[in-house]
């Protein structure tokens, strides 16, 4: 990693001063140890790189609270590894949540009898879902793809969406019933 | 580096404004228990201090023992300053367990020593619902402000910095009750103390673990 004239802690003195360019160049110096940090955490890429983008978030918020006297990558690697924390807290969530959908309409062994095979089924269900979830008011997209997907929690994704506790959860039910409605047939059961 | 990073970064270097750094932990904490201390001190003025406040202040028990509860909330109160922190340790945390250790096992001792010199009668047990109205009365009030000022460490360390926000506030008022309101069985300051002390505390806990979260 890179470490200019001053180190880090130079630029993150000049960056709490205001000064935009010493603060751009010190968060792209951070991000090859941030993603380090978070990677000890997570196994996907994915999830390492949106881990970062929180990191970076907090380190925004956190400015004032680091002193240029001590050194900021213990700094960076403590908000680093709580962002991952979360990160990792939301799928074990998350994975709680979903189930592995079965091919319901198979009834012969031999895939070919069954008139197509399963990637085929899977890319019609996922079209179907796709196709019902575009459907949806933007509101209760927006509410279902925070509280359902990436499995925040309600006071997290009010944070999130500047909608209130209460409106996200009439707009996620209302999603999941037309869901339901759409996907079931008009069944109401799960 | 991905889009939706370059994008994030991009907005926060746009969104940067000269900030006011924090001072030191521990002047915070020392404005902090400056305040507390006003606080408390107010209540204990307003009520008056106990007729026999210089008879209890000759006896070394006792007075180690209030040392030890006030001990336990200034330590306390440090060390929720220094956990706030990304680049101090946690293990800060641990730094006012020993007081509440002396405290704890001086009320312990407190009760055995009652009971050798009133026999069962120590172990009596009453209600003094004045004493947990005060120290939860005043205590999380003092819980509250210490959240306030220590708001952004609700991204890094939630549940520790309520805790010993929470442990910080509640001995702090014991100790100041103890200057008008002494039980005198150390059975029952254990009981209405501590317990007191306990539910500030895991109330700061609570809070902690949900509404104070990121």
């Amino acid at each position: 990693m890179e470490r200019p004239d001053g180190g880090w802690e130079a630029l993150m003195a000049r960056a709490q001063a205001g000064d935009a360019r010493a603060y751009d160049a010190l968060l792209r110096q951070v991000l090859p140890f941030l993603r380090a940090v978070c990677r000890r955490r997570l196994g996907s890429s994915t999830e390492v790189e949106e881990a970062v983008q929180d990191a970076l978030l907090t380190i925004h918020r956190l400015r004032h609270t680091y002193d240029p006297a001590r050194p900021l990558q213990p700094w960076l690697a403590t908000i680093a590894d709580r962002r991952a924390v979360d990160r990792l807290r939301r799928s074990g969530r998350r994975a709680r949540h979903e189930t592995v959908l079965e091919p319901l309409s198979e009834t012969l062994a031999a895939p070919a009898a069954n008139g197509w095979d399963h990637a085929s089924e899977e890319q019609l269900a996922a079209k179907q879902l796709r196709d019902a979830v575009s459907g949806l008011p933007s509101s209760q997209r927006r509410a279902l793809a925070l509280t359902k997907l990436q499995g925040l929690s309600l006071a997290e994704a009010s944070a999130r969406s500047g909608l209130s506790v209460g409106a996200l959860k009439v707009a996620t039910h209302r999603a999941l019933q037309t869901l339901r409605t759409r996907l079931g047939g008009g069944k109401s059961s799960r | 580096m991905s889009r939706r990073t370059e994008e994030v970064l991009a907005d926060l270097v746009a969104d940067l404004r000269p900030v006011q750094r924090l001072a030191a932990p521990g002047w915070r904490a020392a404005g902090w228990l400056a305040t507390a201390a006003a606080i408390v001190g107010a209540a204990v003025a307003w009520h008056g201090l106990r007729p026999d406040i210089g008879a209890r202040l000759a006896l070394p028990y006792e007075v180690g023992q209030w040392l030890a509860s006030v001990a336990t909330g200034v330590l306390a109160a440090v060390a929720a300053f220094l956990v706030a922190l990304p680049d101090r340790s946690p293990r800060w945390a641990l730094l006012p367990l020993p007081a509440l250790a002396v405290w704890l096992a001086s009320l312990g001792w407190g009760c055995f020593a009652d009971l050798a010199r009133m026999g069962p009668q120590a172990l009596a047990l009453g209600t003094s619902w004045s004493c947990l109205r005060f120290i939860i009365g005043v205590g999380l009030p003092l819980l509250g402000s210490m959240l306030w000022v220590l708001r952004h460490a609700a991204s890094i360390r939630p549940v520790p910095v309520a805790l010993l926000a929470g442990l910080a506030a509640a001995p702090l008022c014991s100790a100041g009750l103890s200057l008008f309101h002494h039980l005198d069985a150390a059975l029952m300051i254990l009981l209405w103390h501590g317990g007191a002390i306990a539910l500030v505390t895991g109330l700061g806990g609570a809070v902690g673990r949900t509404v104070y979260t990121r």
